[in-house]
């Protein structure tokens, strides 16, 4: 276990050097961040009105709903992208077969190559975020830490098996998954990253309940903008866990039979 | 009752590092239009390797000879666990390359014999520093090998600088030092110098023979339309054809078996090829 986790970090390392041997990027989207969180705050203006209100949790303002969900609908960008691109970029710059004759497991090195990027959009989240508080009144000091530390744990985790999902599809046909972009568009909408789901038709709130996104972002504003404790946000997390529990280990499965048929077909290292 | 390779797989215990039984390996034909997207569900039916059974034994070094397309690469492929085979068996140090393939990997070193395979962005160094760590060398032992070995390779220089700045023949020479850098019992090398200058090339056997081969006794598969390089490293050589094994026997052994003067008369007679599309062949 020990071993795994140090050759994560492994991967972590080379991301990073890879990262800053490009500088300038990082404090670019620190600006960007800036401007978008300007946007959101420049809307919720826009839009505010009594209707609005009545649809949002109590005393908490469009502006801060707004930028948690779109904050945290990157997870989700991270989630189901990293796993691709990293899988694309090893296979593309012909790294992906020297890997897998090392001696590292292929849950390290698929797990290891998302650290970086999840890392960074947790950054950006929290720059995101930083801003809002700074320049345009986002409660930062309503949150309770500890609850949105442990929804980010288990967003991860839900969502990291939808990532391995669609790397399976990459393995397997050459091409992006298509099911991978339905899926984010989809999840935009039943998600709630911009609008409550309470203001959804009714056969699209089923749909939402189905879909992890909708119980991240619940969870993440009841502990950020309401201060919840882990004992009041327990049924999304326990939700969150669950897809967990059930989408990785089968994503896992799923991708190592996609990589045994890549084996059969001597098609892994093709584009 | 079995064949000698056969009781050394069943005894796991034996001197040869790696041992081949009758092994197979079909690719599927590939699919165009909407029937591309069951290729990954195709039945294999190109036959790439038949029926091959071949001993490397402990410290021997053995040389893959045949024409492109022969079935070399895909030999070199399976052993590295990088391809399923489709019949028989491939058993690296007593391990199943099917069946055992993390403790298959855990004795190799493989080049691909491809000038790719390194993260642009990294220097020399990093990226092998990074591949030496997911071989579980400790940072002690990298800062003791890597400058060794670069100096072998000449590459001081080089490994300081991002690969991506690094000519085809420098990386090559990287990806020589990776499969060597964690001192493995079996190495597996495809076209080992085919992008290095005749002194590189030259510098490397050298080094293969005197501290991969003779002091640290790993064993070798090779494969290289180089016969000079082949004469100089290998013990024996296996012939290949259209992914069967038509010979095997040191350089004299085959000379004598073809009556032929020259390793490469040796190799056209047996496998039926004249001299000029050997010559072609070589130079693609």
């Amino acid at each position: 276990m020990m071993q795994a986790l140090r050759d994560c970090l492994l991967f972590f390392q080379r991301d990073l050097r890879v990262a800053s041997s490009y500088r300038g990027p990082f404090i670019l989207e620190i600006i960007e961040a800036l401007f978008g969180a300007a946007t959101f705050y420049y809307v919720a203006r826009f839009v505010d009105s009594p209707q609005l209100r009545e649809s949002l949790p109590q005393g908490i303002s469009y502006f801060a709903f707004s930028l948690v969900g779109f904050a945290f609908f990157d997870y989700l960008h991270a989630a189901v992208d990293s796993f691709d691109r990293s899988l694309e970029e090893a296979r593309d710059t012909g790294t992906l077969e020297p890997l897998l004759v090392t001696q590292v497991s292929l849950p390290v090195v698929l797990m290891g190559s998302v650290l970086y990027p999840f890392t960074l959009t947790t950054l950006r989240v929290a720059v995101y975020l930083g801003w809002g508080g700074l320049l345009f009144g986002f409660p930062l000091r309503a949150a309770n830490w500890m609850s949105a530390l442990a929804v980010l744990v288990a967003t991860v985790l839900s969502f990291a098996g939808l990532g391995v999902f669609s790397s399976a599809y990459l393995l397997l046909f050459k091409r992006g998954n298509p099911a991978k972009w339905l899926f984010l568009g989809v999840s935009s909408i039943v998600g709630g990253m911009l609008f409550p789901i309470s203001v959804l038709p009714r056969w699209l709130q089923i749909v939402a309940h189905l879909n992890p996104v909708s119980y991240a972002l619940d969870a993440m504003r009841a502990a950020l903008l309401e201060g919840a404790s882990l004992r009041a946000i327990a049924q999304p997390l326990l939700i969150l866990l669950l897809f967990a529990v059930v989408l990785l280990p089968t994503s896992m499965l799923v991708f190592s039979w996609a990589l045994e048929r890549t084996k059969i077909n001597g098609t892994l290292s093709h584009r | 009752m079995f064949s000698p390779v056969r009781q050394a797989i069943k005894s796991r215990v034996s001197d040869s590092a790696i041992t081949i039984d009758s092994l197979e390996k079909s690719f599927p034909e590939t699919q165009r239009g909407w029937r591309a997207f069951l290729q990954p569900f195709s039945a294999p039916t190109l036959k790439a390797v038949r029926g091959i059974s071949l001993q490397v034994k402990q410290g021997e070094a053995v040389a893959l000879l045949g024409v492109n397309g022969a079935g070399k690469s895909t030999l070199l492929r399976i052993l590295a666990t990088l391809l399923l085979p489709g019949g028989g068996n491939a058993v690296v140090c007593g391990f199943d390359v099917a069946k055992e393939p993390a403790a298959v990997r855990r004795q190799l070193g493989y080049h691909a014999g491809s000038d790719t395979g390194f993260y642009a962005r990294l220097t020399g160094e990093e990226n092998l520093r990074f591949f030496g760590r997911l071989n579980h060398l400790s940072d002690s032992v990298l800062r003791a090998r890597i400058p060794a070995l670069a100096e072998l390779f000449e590459l001081e220089d080089s490994i300081r600088k991002q690969a991506r700045t690094l000519s085809a023949g420098t990386v090559q020479r990287l990806s020589l030092v990776r499969a060597v850098l964690h001192q493995p019992k079996v190495l597996l090398l495809d076209e080992p110098t085919r992008s290095l200058d005749a002194l590189g090339a030259a510098d490397f056997r050298n080094f293969l023979k005197k501290e991969v081969l003779q002091k640290q006794g790993t064993s070798l598969l090779f494969a290289s339309h180089t016969l000079p390089e082949i004469e100089y490293l290998a013990d024996r050589v296996a012939i290949l054809k259209e992914g069967q094994l038509v010979a095997v026997g040191t350089p004299a052994e085959l000379k004598n078996q073809a009556g032929a003067e020259t390793l490469e008369e040796a190799f056209a007679s047996i496998t039926g090829h004249s001299s000029r599309s050997l010559e072609e062949t070589a130079s693609s």
